[in-house]
């Protein structure tokens, strides 16, 4: 099973060998070829490495082509304020200071805004990718569009002007469609509407002014043959339930919602459910460690039947490459890793390490400490180029690695201090660590100790 | 409390701005006392934040019931004025350089005004200088900072770091919020005080301030 039918059927809600995992890499995807968030949002090349990158480094089942939900307010007459690290903000809302509703002309068309760039992106990955990746097609959804374009407004409108939030949510209901033709035209296979401000109010408000919306476009979605993800972000407990309602296949949360007690809720719609990896305390600022362990504790405590595995929301864009190796590593190799825990957090044993003697050695030691090259991608690809150099200098230097698999190469990482995977040490100092080096960079290195 | 200032505190929870409004008038005719009418619009709103504490109202209730607050408070401003009823502190509160998010800041600001605090909101997108200047304009005992993007919250120090640099540091707390920000990185950054919700943070802000 590819990890394209794992998502498929996940979102179907049939049995999978386990969970799929979609790392939703947003912005973050630029800092992996060196890229700001401008530049991957504004340039389909950038765009386009940087996902072939999160493929290549992360292995995902699926994943989003664009993480931005300032798409269609743009093209609607938002103004936006552009982040080297950070998605585009809207920064004026045209229905602010006015009940008047946009004219239908302004609705997305296939040239319109960034939508040429983003097609593009779309079916040059689909074409490279798509055949074992599940792509996902993220549109903003109808409520925080309105909210785009009317403001905080919105908020005491639906008590105040309910006539005009039906209104307002008709036409962003509309935009919604559009894209959802214009993205499954672009070979998208699931389509997320991510609509994080239904947090924000009631579920009876949710019933009364979104309901309807919603189910028209997961409707819609599914009369086009496509997969659906509704996507909520801040604590979303008591919405869960209302958006069930409106029959999407899949919601994806963020750490705000308790994953166990959201999970008996939509399986009892038997709707599949991602998430909820926490972005900043874990992803952004956490260990490895306590990465892997945050997922392999995640499915050990929820049925892994309609789960997916994915960051609570778009990732940070600065987030070590090493956490989201871990997450990967956690959701593909499950059992490997818990054991990699189990053996870390373990009462002291009696492992004994010895480490060689760094200042005395005969020649260049090039360690290379991986979660386990065999299946970690990122792990592979270091091991690789590393052993490129094992060919090229033969007996001039001694290379070796240690799989975090297993138990004494775990001691030997607390020993040395490394805490971050793949990494490579030259003569017990780090040098690499989840970035490989260029040929050049690492022939450099060790010439230099050659000399 | 009489049965209006008992009905202001009811209507006040409802939102319902035109009755909170009437009734302030009725109140002060009836002979109330300005800080009478005051506790009752103030208790109202603090039941209001309990409740959006406790995922029992969401961000529309809150706006409206922050509204008819100050419906009712312009009704008796000209009286707390004229009886020398002061506010329990100065707060000056803002969304940091670079971040637009404003619903946050704005709930933070409004269960201040319900605390009893006299609020100077500097809006979004608040650069360093602009705190300073306000901090030296208003004499405030607390400053509030809000992002709500990971890559904003960062700017937070560069307030305190301001702060410290014109002197200011030791005559104000800092308290920081919003959806990425932790109480650890509110120590890292040397910050006061954190505040994981609204309600909490007009808590935090009494207990900061010692009223």
């Amino acid at each position: 099973m590819n990890g394209k039918e794992r998502v498929l059927k996940t979102l179907k809600h049939e049995t999978v060998d386990r969970a799929p995992w979609v790392p939703f890499a947003g912005v973050h995807a630029g800092a992996l070829i060196g890229k700001n968030a401008t530049e991957v949002l504004l340039d389909a090349d950038a765009l386009y490495d940087s996902l072939m990158a999160v493929k290549r480094l992360y292995q995902p089942d699926g994943m989003p082509v664009v993480f931005d939900l300032q798409v269609e307010a743009e093209i609607l007459g938002c103004e936006l304020l552009w982040d080297d690290v950070a998605p585009p903000s809207v920064a004026t809302h045209p229905l602010e200071n006015t009940t008047d509703m946009l004219c239908d002309c302004k609705q997305p068309e296939a040239d319109k805004g960034r939508l040429p760039l983003i097609l593009d992106v779309m079916r040059r990955t689909k074409a490279s990718i798509g055949d074992d990746t599940a792509l996902y097609g993220l549109i903003c959804g109808p409520f925080t569009l309105a909210s785009h374009l009317r403001g905080n407004n919105l908020f005491m409108d639906i008590i105040l002007d309910e006539a005009y939030v039906s209104q307002l949510m008709a036409f962003t209901t509309m935009t919604a469609l559009k894209m959802v033709d214009l993205y499954v035209e672009a070979g998208m296979d699931i389509i997320g509407v991510v609509d994080p401000l239904v947090s924000q109010i009631s579920p009876d408000h949710f019933e009364l002014m979104c309901h309807e919306s919603f189910k028209t476009i997961f409707d819609y979605i599914r009369v086009k043959g496509r997969a659906s993800s509704f996507f909520v972000c801040g604590n979303a407990t008591r919405q869960i339930d209302v958006m069930c309602k409106t029959n999407p296949d899949s919601i994806s949360v963020d750490e705000n919602v308790d994953m166990k007690a959201a999970k008996v809720i939509t399986d009892q719609y038997n709707i599949a459910i991602g998430g909820n990896i926490p972005l900043t305390t874990l992803m952004l600022h956490g260990t490895q460690l306590e990465n892997m362990k945050y997922v392999v504790n995640l499915l050990d405590t929820v049925s892994n039947h309609n789960l997916i595995i994915s960051p609570g929301c778009d990732m940070p864009y600065n987030t070590p490459t090493e956490n989201t190796i871990a997450v990967a590593q956690a959701a593909r190799e499950t059992d490997s890793v818990r054991s990699m825990v189990e053996s870390y957090e373990a009462p002291k044993e009696a492992i004994h390490v010895e480490l060689p003697d760094y200042a005395n050695l005969s020649k260049p030691l090039v360690e290379v400490f991986t979660l386990d090259s065999a299946t970690c991608a990122a792990c592979t690809y270091m091991l690789g180029a590393m052993n490129v150099a094992g060919d090229h200098y033969g007996s001039q230097i001694d290379l070796v690695e240690y799989k975090y698999t297993e138990k004494v190469n775990i001691a030997r990482c607390k020993k040395m201090g490394v805490t971050n995977l793949p990494c490579v040490y030259i003569n017990g100092r780090l040098i690499w660590s989840s970035i490989i080096p260029s040929r050049d960079e690492l022939f450099g290195v060790i010439d230099k100790l050659l000399k | 409390m009489n049965e209006t200032l008992t009905s202001i505190n009811e209507l006040m929870q409802k939102g319902n701005m035109a009755e909170v409004v009437r009734l302030s008038q009725v109140a002060i005719d009836e002979g109330s006392t300005s800080t009478d009418i005051l506790n009752a619009l103030l208790s109202g709103m603090s039941v209001v934040g309990v409740k959006f504490k406790n995922n029992e109202v969401f961000v529309p209730e809150v706006l409206m019931a922050a509204r008819a607050m100050n419906g009712g408070l312009d009704v008796i401003k000209p009286l707390l004025e004229a009886e020398g009823v002061e506010s329990i502190g100065k707060v000056v509160i803002g969304t940091v350089q670079g971040d637009l998010h404003d619903i946050g800041k704005n709930l933070v600001s409004m269960m201040m005004v319900g605390a009893g605090f006299e609020v100077i909101d500097l809006g979004v997108n608040v650069t360093p200088e602009k705190y300073v200047n306000a901090l030296i304009e208003s004499k405030a005992q607390l400053i509030c900072m809000y992002a709500l993007l990971t890559t904003t919250m960062v700017n937070m120090k560069k307030v305190i770091e301001a702060l410290e640099e014109s002197g200011l540091r030791d005559t104000v707390k800092v308290m920081i919020g919003g959806a990425p920000v932790t109480e650890k990185f509110a120590i890292e950054i040397g910050a006061d005080k954190y505040a994981k919700d609204a309600s909490s943070a007009a808590d935090e802000a009494r207990k900061l301030i010692a009223v």
